[in-house]
């Protein structure tokens, strides 16, 4: 599953719908991602993420797909947000299920190796007095 | 042709998106020099530095292709989510 959303996202709550989908589940490897206060030497108080939303589906469906492929995976989930976001928010969360934890662990970091290169996501930051695109 | 810009590059042709009809463009290599005229402040990252991605069609491009009118072509710097 697939989501890009401006709004936040609860944990517990995600994995627990795709957990009564499938009864089987006995491994899920979670990645959160959030907005650090300091980046590149620099203050940061926020950011704003900027998506290329249909591409960004058309993306992260074909990774969740390869890894499907790759690793034995009963489900995947990938919550991405765009938007302006402040220090400490979440920005992104990818979730692996599986039966067992191989599966789950090395699929979780396998889809969020090519989210950071192939997901059609910018950033800009917003300093004290100025901002800017990294 | 719709052209779609990202992130800095839009601050530079300040518009998100635009239409193109030249008959003249009909790939990639021809769509880049005649971006690269309408926008002085592109021709480097466009033509020199080759560090800006294409897609065409929500498809990831590196090398030169024939494009048509109906095609969306989106233009933006490496990306930097997650």
């Amino acid at each position: 599953m697939i989501k890009i959303q401006k709004k936040n996202f609860n944990l517990e709550k995600e994995i627990n719908f795709i957990k009564k989908i499938h009864k089987n589940i006995g491994a899920v490897s979670t990645f959160i991602g959030y907005v650090r206060d300091i980046n590149n030497n620099k203050k940061v108080t926020a950011i704003n993420l900027e998506v290329y939303e249909e591409m960004a589906f058309k993306a992260l469906g074909l990774i969740s797909f390869k890894a499907k492929k790759k690793w034995n995976l009963i489900d995947t989930l990938v919550i991405h947000r765009y938007g302006k976001l402040k220090v400490n928010e979440k920005i992104v969360l990818v979730a692996t299920f599986s039966k067992h934890r191989i599966d789950s662990m090395e699929s979780c970091n396998y889809i969020m190796n090519y989210l950071k290169k192939d997901a059609p996501f910018w950033k800009k930051e917003y300093y004290k007095k100025n901002s800017s695109w990294i | 042709m719709k052209i779609k810009y990202f992130s800095w590059i839009k601050d530079i042709t300040k518009k998100d998106n635009e239409e193109i009809t030249n008959n003249k463009i009909n790939d990639l290599k021809s769509l880049k020099k005649f971006l690269s005229k309408r926008y002085p402040n592109l021709h480097d990252h466009l033509i020199k530095d080759d560090i800006l991605r294409i897609a065409i069609n929500l498809e990831y491009i590196s090398k030169n292709k024939k494009i048509n009118s109906k095609d969306i072509i989106a233009i933006f710097p490496p990306v930097s989510g997650g």
